[in-house]
């Protein structure tokens, strides 16, 4: 039925459009070229070749050598950036994009136009320096993951850029699926513009509290291998100094607050969402400007994201569900990090609400209490075994300690537990840690399974997952009464599921 | 304490045939744990330290047990939990043993359906179908069907999906 026509095909597939591949009628522009030398873009991958060889040949580190060094792999990267750009070509039918490239094994790929979900283009400092953007088109990603899914045009103009973007998305309206808003004269319309006061949320979300940590980590990392002699020699602190102690520890958080609040305001300056036509733009980045463009029709929900820290101060995450889109994470973003109030908003612009959340019935909250407790009451009983026997109290002291902590984390887990189905769609929420709840058009529901396990059997509960072709692929509502289970699923999706409890005829 | 089960059972039992291929998957998994547990008796001398003698007693016995379960008694349970049903809009089974799991597919939502024919499935003459969709965790398989019954299935949904659907995503 639906074969992987999105793949290395030969010729022309594209039909209509004469396009020899090997003639790829349009081409990037050519500074792309002095880009690719100054990055060494393509020479990369020559470093592993290069420094035995500088090793074989007894590389002194006079100046001459270090200077003809230098010259040489400038040299080669404008060589291979050259050839690069002289065998790459594209070209956008009406009814499919082909991407031409390889320096001896040529490369042919071919996607029609109908299996392109988006388009994204980002413009690193470089980039912009020449007036020059970076293409990537999205290819449905069905069963098979991965970057294969992708067409990466690199260094076309930003005019061309608009230009392909446009012809890209539109050329199929006329066949493909018609938005609501397809004839109507494209005007933008904000749907959520980021304001630098959440910035200040950054530093307690997780991911952007790694950014700093990685540049600490990678700090060590040079300080390891830079020469004994380039090292100065500092007299190490007496380290028993209380208050010295003190300040560091001070100064280290409020580093690290600094730096997720920087690296959250190089990700994410100026964002802006608008609609244009039957498509969501979002524009974002300090350094490297992002232009992803989703299309409206293929959003079948979106999913609310809030860690632990965040749930502090109100702070959420909305990203779009999106068909077969790959890497939905970070191209479905649809605010990366604002108040509660502002996400919800922009939820509800796109996916009916679907009525409060109904709670889950309390042997859910037993049985989470009891996952959250099981390795504690383990460590506990082993403490209650050892200790007479080895005096390892500390063991028991650890256990009770654990088994008191899942407490929380059990009710907090069993708080995050609810669903619920409306006429135009249905909302699924768990997890703790981060607290996701995804809003999902009813459409959008493409099966359903249902999971008991033997305790959920003794419990009277049951795990029912919205299988979705978006997103990771299935939504779940654990632990919700088993008596529920076919009433939520018929109201959440359709008369089909109605199968779940009808008897057999 | 006995509750309802969250959905109802569907309604046909697999082929009969199917009892037969796990009794052979069971005789295989066996004989792989049987020359393993001989291995061991073999090669790890009786002198050695630690756990061993308590092991060398040990291992052929719990390998026997495996091998009635496996050979004995698991056939039978698997087959009597693994059902399915076409009914007019949807394609619906129940699998597993102690976690059932329930799978429900609209045939709107079909994107393909495989047919699978093993090596031990074609002594048997059994087929294996599974219908997927655009989700990654909503695939519906149906496992050891005689042969000429799964290519039916599979030719009738194909043909029903193609009539039926929208956009499948």
């Amino acid at each position: 039925m639906t074969g992987d026509v999105t793949g290395d095909v030969t010729s022309d597939v594209i039909g209509d459009v004469a396009v020899h591949p090997d003639a790829g009628s349009r081409r990037t522009s050519p500074r792309i070229v002095l880009v690719h030398t100054v990055t060494f873009r393509q020479a990369r991958q020559f470093v592993p070749v290069l420094i035995p060889i500088g090793a074989a040949t007894g590389f002194d580190g006079g100046t001459t050598a270090v200077v003809s060094l230098v010259l040489g792999i400038t040299a080669l990267s404008l060589l291979t950036a050259a050839l690069t750009w002289w065998r790459f070509g594209y070209a956008d039918g009406r009814s499919a994009v082909v991407v031409t490239r390889g320096l001896l094994a040529r490369s042919v790929r071919t996607v029609p136009n109908d299996r392109i979900r988006g388009v994204e283009m980002e413009a690193p400092v470089l980039h912009r320096l020449f007036g020059l953007v970076r293409v990537r088109i999205d290819a449905a990603a069905g069963a098979v993951a991965g970057k294969d899914e992708e067409l990466l045009i690199d260094g076309v103009t930003r005019a061309e850029g608009d230009r392909l973007r446009a012809a890209v998305l539109s050329d199929r309206r006329p066949t493909g699926a018609p938005g609501p808003t397809d004839h109507a004269e494209p005007v933008e319309e904000e749907f959520a513009r980021f304001d630098n006061r959440w910035l200040l949320y950054a530093p307690l979300v997780g991911s952007y509290l790694a950014v700093p940590l990685a540049a600490v980590g990678a700090l060590f990392r040079l300080t390891d291998e830079l020469p004994e002699s380039l090292k100065p020699h500092l007299v190490g602190p007496d380290l028993l100094d209380g208050r010295l102690l003190g300040l560091a520890a001070v100064a280290a958080l409020l580093l690290l607050a600094l730096g997720s609040v920087v690296g959250a305001a190089v990700v994410n300056w100026r964002f802006r969402l608008t609609r244009r036509g039957g498509s969501l733009i979002a524009v974002r980045g300090l350094i490297t400007r992002r232009h992803t463009e989703l299309e409206i029709d293929r959003i079948r929900g979106c999913t609310v994201a809030e860690g632990a820290g965040m749930r502090l101060v109100g702070a959420t995450r909305v990203s779009a569900l999106v068909t077969g889109l790959g890497d939905a994470t970070r191209r479905g973003q649809l605010l990366p990090l604002g108040p509660r109030s502002e996400a919800w908003t922009l939820v509800r612009r796109l996916v009916a609400d679907p009525g409060p959340l109904t709670r889950h019935p309390t042997t859910a909250r037993r049985r989470r209490l009891m996952r959250a407790m099981s390795a504690g009451l383990l460590v506990t009983a082993a403490g209650l075994v050892l200790t007479p026997l080895a005096g390892w109290w500390e063991l028991l002291v650890a256990g009770v300690l654990l088994t008191a902590l899942g407490v929380p984390l059990g009710l907090g887990r069993y708080a995050a537990l609810g669903h619920a189905a409306g006429p135009d769609s249905l909302a699924v929420r768990s997890g703790w840690l981060v607290r996701e709840e995804a809003v999902l058009e009813r459409r959008a529901v493409v099966g359903w399974q249902v999971r008991q396990s033997f305790f959920q059997r003794q419990a009277g509960l049951a795990t029912v997952t919205a299988c979705v072709g978006a997103g990771n692929g299935g939504y779940a509502a654990l632990d919700m009464a088993a008596d529920e289970v076919p009433a939520f699923a018929t109201a959440a999706s359709g008369p089909w599921a109605a199968a779940l409890s009808r008897p057999a005829g | 304490m006995s509750i309802a089960p969250p959905a109802r059972e569907p309604a046909w039992p697999l082929s009969r045939s199917a009892i037969g291929l796990w009794v052979a998957e069971g005789v295989i998994e066996s004989l792989v744990l049987a020359v393993g547990a001989t291995a061991f008796l073999l090669f790890v001398p009786s002198t050695a330290g630690g756990p061993v003698p308590v092991l060398r007693w040990s291992i052929p016995v719990v390998v026997v047990l495996a091998a009635i379960v496996f050979v004995g008694v698991r056939p039978w349970l698997r087959f009597r939990v693994h059902r399915w049903e076409v009914t007019g809009d949807a394609v619906y089974t129940l699998t597993g043993w102690l976690t059932r799991t329930w799978t429900l597919v609209p045939v709107s939502r079909i994107q393909t359906v495989d047919v699978t024919r093993g090596v031990l499935q074609q002594l048997f003459g059994l087929a294996s179908v599974a219908v997927l969709t655009a989700s990654s965790q909503g695939t519906v398989r149906v496992p050891h069907l005689e042969s000429d019954v799964a290519h039916r299935v599979a030719d009738d949904l194909a043909r029903r999906a193609e009539q039926v659907r929208d956009q499948a995503t």
